[in-house]
């Protein structure tokens, strides 16, 4: 099963979950609300 | 195949491998392993002495297992060299004592236990990637029971059964009783245009195939029932929809509804297949005596080291991505390769001939002029400045750049025949020791500066790639879509040359919001530099956040040049998040980054020098 991430919209705010392999190489990515691509990963804090 | 093998100005490597392949257009070292075959080909005569007296039967491939063969044979009919080779992973004479009996049988000595694999060097000017497709296992659809039920075939075992070469002489019977069935289903789409299981695109060849079997059913067998199972027929080609109504006229049945289960009976080992007839609107069930799944086509299980190899990148679907759609639809990214066949994309006969023979007259058109014109924004290396990090090459798509070594002094080289001109490794480079000719780091701060000078909270910074997001916003203003003017473009061939001092720096003259936009991944115009430009703006944004600047005011979209509606929808977007961005906001990021850039330049006057300037001059 491939793992899931935390992904935050820096345009519209929305906070969701998407697949993700720290392994694997960028990947394209939209916003399942406003559909940008400004969408970053919300790392755990340590 | 017989021609190609006796044509005298081509050389025909059967059983052999590439490995390597190393240089640019023009000049390609391609590394080949030749896999023993145990068999001296030039001297067999396929005189068939040594495969009567060997003692190993082994399910024989090319019939799709349906008969056996022996370890030492003849991989198909047609192949050339028409010699045999021996599967030395079923074969018991490798150690001559346990067996050797085709060797003994053999007069003219042909047969080589100790044959060794050998690695040759080919020194070629151009490569053609014709490397083929996979066809889709349908054994995880377990309804159809594939592999459960021992009538359900597949495409591929059907056309050996009926071929006049296959295991049956082309007595066409099924398998659970070698009887000649008299109801046959075909089911369209197995593995095909399928989210779920499969492949979302269609196989391209699986309709016209199974219109084609229906015939040669019909011809071979007038009394056999056909009922063909589909979503849609796609009978798109010369003289396809012609071949459809002979099908229907020749007594084929065509129901339109894919089955959702086949149910066998354990007894006659005949098959019911449940199926919505959507044309009717009503449930039904077909008592058939064999059920054809007509599969998908995926690409082959190995393109992952062909496209190591050849420096290229694969689009969605995983085939082999053409340097553009349109204009340059047999050329790889990388010049000097080109595509032929299903390698590219899935295709039938008349299809993979045709950009056969482009990709040939493409490749013939290069070597007969025996010179290249290369693009004249390539990258230069300043031996001044470079610190041998080797970051550049690391990042070239096109492995353009060789690696530089730090002991020998010996500097990154630039192959400007490979170089297309993305721009990825000046923007990686730490020092700016690269010049991206045309698109200067110098150009480009003095487009910044420009529009910053006046008003710089009114302006919205725009980094556009040359081939995609430019077009989109071309497309945009062509269309007359209506959006806020605040955008301000700069052009770049890739959105990978866009450095973090680019954008950094137009926060620091005052710009409220930057925006950089490339081409789709799927699209990228320079193989993977699209990865990169995502890899840096990712660690930009973590700066950002460190030195206290909202990461959100920097902005990234992949738009293509069809995408004019999303530009200006991204435009929009923009322009509300501009008018967050306060004139206090913009004060506190100028000052931040001024104090950040004095600190880099305190720390960059220690730095060591060395070399020259150096580019290979193709």
């Amino acid at each position: 099963m491939p793992g899931e991430a935390d992904f935050v919209c820096l345009r519209c705010g929305a906070h969701f979950k998407m697949p993700y392999e720290e392994s694997e190489g960028p990947k394209e990515r939209a916003c399942p609300e406003c559909k940008s691509n400004s969408v970053r990963r919300v790392k755990e804090k340590k | 195949m017989m021609d190609a093998g006796r044509h005298p100005r081509i050389e025909l490597l059967s059983n052999s491998e590439v490995t390597k392949v190393k240089g640019y257009v023009g000049n390609f070292t391609v590394t080949v392993k030749r896999k023993a075959r145990y068999v001296d080909e030039k001297e067999c005569t396929a005189c068939n002495e040594c495969v009567e007296v060997c003692p190993v039967a082994v399910p024989d491939e090319y019939q799709q297992g349906f008969s056996s063969r022996k370890a030492i044979y003849i991989p198909f009919p047609q192949s050339v060299p028409s010699s045999f080779i021996i599967d030395m992973e079923s074969c018991l004479g490798n150690n001559p004592i346990a067996c050797g009996k085709c060797l003994e049988a053999c007069d003219k000595n042909c047969i080589d236990f100790d044959d060794q694999d050998r690695f040759v060097d080919l020194e070629v000017g151009t490569i053609i990637c014709a490397t083929g497709m996979d066809v889709y296992d349908p054994t995880e659809i377990v309804e159809y029971g594939y592999r459960r039920y021992e009538n359900v075939i597949t495409s591929m075992e059907f056309e050996r059964l009926i071929c006049a070469s296959g295991p049956t002489e082309g007595h066409f019977m099924r398998p659970s009783d070698q009887k000649r069935p008299l109801r046959i289903g075909f089911i369209q789409c197995v593995g095909s245009r399928s989210e779920k299981r499969g492949v979302a695109y269609c196989g391209n060849i699986c309709c016209m195939n199974t219109i084609k079997d229906t015939l040669l059913l019909a011809d071979h067998y007038p009394d056999t029932e056909s009922k063909v199972f589909y979503m849609d027929i796609r009978a798109f080609g010369k003289g396809f929809e012609d071949l459809y109504r002979r099908s229907k006229e020749a007594g084929a049945q065509y129901i339109r509804g894919l089955p959702g289960e086949i149910v066998e009976d354990p007894k006659s080992k005949n098959l019911v297949v449940r199926v919505e007839n959507t044309t009717a609107g009503r449930l039904e069930e077909h008592e058939l005596d064999m059920v054809v799944l007509a599969v998908g086509v995926i690409p082959r299980h190995d393109a992952p080291v062909m496209r190591q190899l050849l420096t290229l990148s694969k689009t969605a679907d995983g085939f082999l991505m053409e340097s553009h759609p349109k204009l340059k639809p047999v050329d790889a990214p990388s010049r000097g390769v080109f595509f032929a066949g299903c390698a590219e994309y899935p295709k039938d006969v008349k299809d993979s001939v045709t950009q056969a023979s482009a990709a040939a007259a493409r490749a013939g058109i290069l070597l007969s002029q025996g010179k290249v014109c290369i693009e004249a924004i390539t990258s230069r290396i300043d031996g001044d400045l470079c610190i041998y990090c080797g970051r550049c090459a690391k990042v070239c798509p096109y492995n353009a750049i060789t690696a530089p070594d730090r002991k020998k002094k010996q500097l990154p080289i630039v192959i400007e025949a490979a170089c297309a001109g993305c721009g990825t490794c000046a923007a990686e480079c730490p020092t700016d020791a690269i010049t991206m000719k045309h698109f200067t780091d110098e150009q480009i701060l003095a487009q910044i500066e420009a529009y910053l000078a006046e008003d710089p909270e009114d302006q919205i910074i725009i980094f556009a790639c040359n081939w995609c997001s430019y077009p989109g916003s071309d497309l945009a203003g062509t269309s007359r879509l209506q959006y806020p003017t605040h955008g301000r473009v700069i052009r770049t061939m890739c959105s990978g040359r866009v450095a973090e001092k680019f954008v950094l720096r137009a926060f620091e003259l005052g710009a409220p919001i930057v925006l950089v936009s490339g081409c789709h991944f799927s699209d990228c115009h320079y193989i993977s530099a699209v990865q990169w430009t995502q890899r840096r703006i990712e660690k930009l944004w973590e700066k950002m956040e460190k030195l206290g600047i909202r990461p959100e005011r920097l902005q990234l979209e992949w738009i293509s040049a069809a995408q004019g509606q999303k530009w200006a929808e991204v435009q929009r977007s923009l322009e509300e998040l501009r008018k967050k961005v306060t004139k206090e906001e913009i004060g506190e990021t100028r000052r931040i980054l001024a104090q950040e850039r004095a600190r880099k330049e305190k720390k960059a006057k220690g730095r060591p020098k060395a070399g020259a300037v150096a580019s290979e001059q193709e």
